[in-house]
């Protein structure tokens, strides 16, 4: 192994030892499992959408909608409980139905309907911003809110329900680890182990790597296609649910923020040990690197926008590692 | 009739990497001549074109126009010095968003010294001339993107002649036409030739040649095979000349089938193609062989429940057969190896082992979990197997040469037992020694199937089948057991005669 | 369809209802031209619409338009400037008599505000200066918010403290509540500011709760958190509980919502104080204000509207669970005396 192989293969990994090294260093309390566990609670959010695009990238599309679904199970989650008087359970499954719903709508509208994965992604972004305000008026949903016909909401979140968001499990130290942590792992692993090792996995790497391909080999290519949006609709509700766990309401948003955090992390994961294509590891490395960076950073006092420089320095650099050094050694 | 040719190219060469595909072509266009030139895939035409319309630069050998040496670096430079190209893909010579008025004067509007603002009146009173000049009876106010592949065809001649070129290059023009729509095209021509046009018109299509050629010249192998210009022109000598055969290849001990497999009845590819009849039986290997465009992988793509038939029936073992999508195909053991393996095969970000898996991993998986073990030593057998050229069985597929890459596509489908394997061009981009192997492969293992080969190169068919048939215009015209084949009416099949005495 | 019958009806059944609760304004008491108040356009444009303090500000608007029986037209132009100077046109086509224009920029504005003045019709604007001297500024006062959070951090926690400091520059409200900051911070050395965040990236709760983690990481001794911005307030908040330091920091912050009073009534809350305008009354000013100018009377150049001190303990004290409870149990929230003329309907009396 020469040095650039090296340097493509390890590289990415290797920076983020330095970055680890570089903050233990400059910050005080950097290095301690409350930190490390705050990180991952941090990238929990950001981890799981970026796990689900993971499958849509690999079938060779994309999904601009998983911000705004997610903020939408948000406000989902929040009406089911606060306004329709409903417990925990109900509103997982609701939220969970409108992950997999929007995501049926997302690849049939790509599949049968021919429209472009962005453009098709992108109309659902928007129609979902609009969507999610509609059943309160545009107002956030808190327990004891005022509805539009002025009568006051009853309900209130199911203690359960928040637990999700803030239930910390004993590791090490007790209290430490919390739920939404544990859920991002065990997405992490399992669409890990779906996307490597499962013939359904193997297929859809084929269709996003040449579909013609697959459609001769006898895949049912746009079955695939359609099931790698309803992975990504799902993961960016649970997304959701996380999200309404932690913050105790509905909040009013757009959720581009989480999108955009999710597909940096999701395109540093193909710079990771030089695979140069979608995959889950590397998302979730990617993910973890997005964390590290901002919360040494923050740490530091450094400003929001100047953390928004070097994410987007980083996203870059990334690029430039999968497309241009790892293809020169492809050809 | 043969006057100073007003374009004579001499020698040229052109090499990609270690890849010769112009052995140095000599070849001379006459003002008022369509001379056809005729090649198989590969043989080196569009590199050819390429170098003449300043796409490419050639490494040797010389191009003169009209006396002058002409070595354009880019299109425009030769559409400026008067050799105009209109290339294979239409939608390269014309601007869809646009009017036909606006694609007409287009090139007056980018040019040197055009006016800044468009005066409409102007665009169209220039457009107007254009198009009569052409004969072409358009509403130049349309679309280009609202008019059929003809008409942007037609659009496509008519602004590169607004050019008033020396020499005219068409490639494969009427690829994607119908035959009225190329009637019209074929009058847009006569009328360019009687204007005093050199023109070089690039087809397989044998309809086209008979009615438009003056001379033809066959290329193959980067050189000129043949020249024909005495009138009646040796049609067949020219297929000869291009598809070419080498002699002393291994005589095949043709085999007769021993149960029959597959066979269709008046099946029928289109609307304007006429019924035939084709049987397919265990242990014999079965060519289709004709031209590009022919139907050959029309053909292959219905096997294989990729387009339905137009009319007629199939059975397979007896049974009822009609394939809705290639998943029902394979279950019912009709495999494709597909033309084309970079688009149609090879799944690049695959390694060698996992190409070979991919139509049955779900055989080589427990509960949905690929067994890698399995899946290697199924790779590892099928290299073995078709003496695959490889460091392991985990190799990328970019790593390997040509042949080896068409023997993984091979032996992905011979891998599990079929009832009736189709192989659609395999020795497309194969090297000789690799292309022997997948024959013999091919003929060693033919005893439990049924196997019918599409080739448009004869070699290819002579040297692997049992009996060779010969598709002319979308449909069968001739049938030959490959022992002491009657090659002159095989060429003349080819050549389309065969269709017009047997109708 | 609301016909401008249905609009007068409405009008008349509300002043109806005022006479016979005692109330001083009855329709035929009112100046020209609200003693025909079915007559009487107004419209509001507005340049942000999103969240649940503009949800508020039309809910208050809406209310006294009621209440003076007029009819309201909105015109919502989503954060597009140009957009928004093109609805004050409309708007003008339309034939109101009356504009509110509702936050914007004043670039885009001032010509088009100019426009409407020209064409006699009476223009206010909330939160957006368009430099026209015919034009009285509704304005909540964002020193004032400062103040009085800050004012009660003092009074909590004396003069000498460890702060951290939610901001982000560049936002005029946030601007200048941040010269407040730093007023107080030269006033009273013994604060120390150790360190500064902020972010807007929404959902801005949960972007705020990962800086806020980190911050209280690097800074346990930080004992004061000033947010001055609810949405930062909540975000600080969860990154305070999730550190476990909920007894050690208070948070300070200003405006309010239904969801910040839970937040702020959890048990050992950190948050311990905000000072908020009520947006419905900010909305309920600028109508009335406009109505002075309609009936030839003068709002005054600058129409401020007072912010209220509410603190955690108000909260608990009166068992006050949402916004409509903390305008019912807080009289000082529910209702300025701002642009009161005796004639003026109030839309809060029930």
């Amino acid at each position: 192994m020469n040095l650039r192989e090296f340097a493509i293969r390890y590289g990415f990994l290797a920076l983020l030892a330095g970055l680890v090294v570089f903050f233990s260093l400059a910050t005080s309390g950097f290095t301690s499992p409350q930190a490390a566990v705050f990180i991952l609670q941090s990238v929990s959010l950001t981890g799981i959408l970026a796990l689900g695009v993971t499958a849509t990238l690999v079938v060779g599309g994309f999904d601009l909608s998983i911000g705004s679904i997610a903020t939408s199970a948000m406000m989902a989650a929040a009406y089911v409980m606060v306004v329709l008087e409903q417990n925990a359970l109900v509103a997982v499954l609701a939220c969970l139905a409108i992950g997999a719903l929007v995501g049926l709508i997302n690849g049939i509208i790509i599949c049968y309907l021919r429209v472009p994965d962005l453009l098709a992604t992108l109309g659902m972004m928007f129609l979902l911003i609009g969507l999610q305000r509609i059943p309160t008026e545009g107002r956030s949903i808190a327990a004891g809110m005022t509805m539009p016909d002025g009568s006051t909401a009853a309900g209130q979140f199911d203690p359960a329900f928040l637990a999700l968001g803030r239930h910390r499990f004993d590791f090490i130290l007790p209290d430490l680890v919390p739920a939404s942590v544990v859920v991002l792992i065990v997405l992490a692993v399992l669409i890990w182990f779906f996307l490597e090792y499962t013939r359904f996995g193997r297929l859809m790497y084929a269709v996003g790597s040449n579909a013609r391909a697959a459609e001769f080999a006898g895949a049912p290519v746009r079955a695939y296609k359609i099931w790698a949006y309803i992975i990504s609709g799902v993961f960016a509700s649970i997304g959701g649910i996380l999200l309404a766990a932690r913050l105790g309401r509905g909040d009013i948003a757009s959720g581009n923020n989480l999108l955009l955090d999710a597909v940096a992390a999701a395109l540093i994961g193909y710079a990771v040990l030089g695979a140069s294509k979608p995959n889950a590891f590397g998302t979730a490395i990617g993910a973890l690197f997005v964390g590290v960076l901002l919360q040494g950073l923050t740490m530091m006092n450094v400003p929001y926008y100047t953390q928004d420089f070097v994410k987007g320095a980083v996203l870059v650099v990334a690029l430039v590692f999968t497309f241009s050094l790892s293809g020169r050694t492809a050809r | 009739m043969q006057g100073t040719p007003v374009f004579v190219v001499k020698g040229l060469m052109k090499s990609f990497g270690p890849n010769r595909v112009l052995k140095g072509v000599d070849l001379d266009l006459h003002p008022g001549q369509v001379t056809v030139l005729m090649g198989a895939n590969g043989a080196g035409k569009s590199t050819l074109v390429k170098i003449v319309s300043g796409i490419h630069s050639a490494d040797g050998g010389t191009v003169e126009l009209s006396g002058q040496a002409f070595a354009p670096s880019t299109p425009a430079e030769a559409m400026r010095a008067g050799v105009v190209t209109v290339h294979q893909a239409i939608n390269d010579g014309v601007v869809p968003a646009l009017d036909v008025a606006s694609n007409l004067t287009l090139d007056r509007m980018s040019g040197k010294g055009a006016p800044l603002l468009l005066n409409p009146r102007r665009i169209r009173r220039e457009a107007r001339e254009v198009a009569d000049r052409m004969g072409l009876s358009l509403d130049l106010s349309k679309e280009v993107a609202d008019l059929t592949l003809a008409d942007r065809q037609l659009v496509a001649i008519a602004r590169a002649m607004a050019h008033r070129p020396k020499v005219l290059i068409l490639d494969e023009p009427t690829s994607s036409l119908s035959s009225s729509e190329a009637d019209r095209l074929f009058a847009l021509i006569d009328r360019l030739r009687a204007e005093g046009v050199a023109i070089l018109y690039i087809s397989h299509r044998m309809s086209d040649i008979r009615r438009l050629a003056d001379r033809i010249v066959s290329l193959r192998d980067g050189a000129i095979a043949g020249r024909f210009e005495d009138k009646p022109l040796d049609y067949s000598g020219a297929v000869d000349a291009m598809l070419g055969r080498k002699s002393g290849h291994d005589a095949v001990d043709a085999r007769s089938a021993h149960a029959p497999v597959f066979s269709a009845e008046g099946l029928r590819l289109h609307a304007g193609a006429e019924p035939f009849h084709l049987d397919l039986g265990k242990g014999e290997i079965v060519a289709i062989t004709g031209l590009v465009g022919v139907g050959k992988t029309a053909l292959a793509e219905t096997l294989f429940g990729l387009r339905r038939p137009f009319g007629g029936s199939m059975r397979l073992d007896g049974r009822p057969y009609l394939p809705t999508n290639p998943a029902d195909a394979i279950g019912q053991g009709v495999f494709l190896v597909a033309k084309d393996r970079a688009d149609n095969g090879i799944v690049p970000e695959f390694n060698l082992a996992r190409n070979v898996s991919l139509p049955f991993v779900h055989r080589l998986s427990r509960f949905g979990v690929v067994r890698r073990g399995a899946e290697r030593q199924r790779a590892r057998e099928q290299i073995a197997e078709l003496g695959i050229v490889c460091r392991t069985e985990r190799d990328e597929m970019y790593a390997l040469s040509g042949g080896n890459q068409q023997k993984a596509m091979v032996a992905r489908w011979l891998a599990e037992p079929s009832r009736l394997l189709i192989l659609d061009e395999p020795f497309q981009g194969v090297d000789i020694a690799a292309r022997h192997d997948i024959a013999s492969k091919l003929r060693a293992t033919a005893d439990s199937r049924a196997t019918v080969l599409f080739v448009t190169e004869l070699d290819e068919a002579l040297e692997t089948a049992d009996r060779i048939l010969v598709m002319s215009e979308h449909t069968l015209v001739g049938e030959h057991v490959n022992r002491g084949v009657d090659m002159e009416r095989l060429l003349a099949e080819v050549a389309g005669r065969g269709l017009r005495g047997a109708a | 369809m609301i016909t401008r019958r249905t609009f007068s009806k409405l009008g008349l059944a509300l002043a109806a209802g005022s006479a016979l609760l005692g109330m001083p304004a009855l329709a035929q008491d009112k100046p020209a031209p609200f003693d025909k108040p079915g007559d009487v356009k107004i419209a509001l444009v507005r340049y942000l619409s999103t969240g649940d303090f503009f949800q508020a500000y039309l809910a208050g608007v809406e209310s006294q338009a009621k209440a003076l029986g007029v009819q309201l037209q909105v015109f919502d132009s989503r954060q597009d400037a140009a957009l928004q100077a093109d609805m004050v046109d409309q708007a003008i086509a339309l034939g109101v008599q009356g504009i509110i224009i509702q936050h914007g920029l004043t670039e885009s504005m001032k010509e088009a505000a100019q426009r409407a003045v020209d064409a006699g019709i009476k223009v206010v604007a909330f939160d957006v200066n368009v430099e026209n001297e015919k034009i009285p500024q509704i304005e909540q006062s964002d020193r004032d918010l400062a103040r009085l959070a800050l004012e009660q951090a003092i009074k909590d926690n004396g003069e000498s403290w460890k702060a951290g400091y939610v901001y982000v520059a560049g936002i005029a409200p946030l601007d200048r509540r941040n010269e407040t900051w730093v007023e107080f911070k030269k006033k009273y050395p013994g604060i120390n500011e150790v360190a500064m965040f902020g972010t807007l990236d929404n959902p801005i709760a949960n972007s705020v709760a990962n800086q806020a983690r980190s911050v209280v990481s690097a800074n346990p001794d930080i004992t004061v958190m000033f947010a001055p911005y609810d949405e930062f307030a909540k975000g600080v908040k969860i990154a305070v509980d999730e550190a476990g330091l909920s007894s050690s920091v208070k948070i300070y912050s200003a405006d309010i919502s239904t969801a910040d009073i839970s937040a702020m009534r959890e048990p050992g809350s950190a948050w311990a104080a905000t000072a908020a305008t009520n947006p419905a009354v900010v909305g309920q000013v600028s109508v009335r204000a406009l109505a002075m100018l309609l009936a030839g009377e003068d709002p005054g150049k600058q129409v401020i509207v007072p912010p209220t001190l509410i603190t955690q303990k108000d909260l608990n004290d009166n068992d006050i669970k949402n916004m409509e409870e903390l305008s019912a149990k807080l009289p000082q929230f529910a209702h300025a005396d701002v642009a009161m003329p005796a004639w003026m309907p109030n839309p809060n009396a029930k």
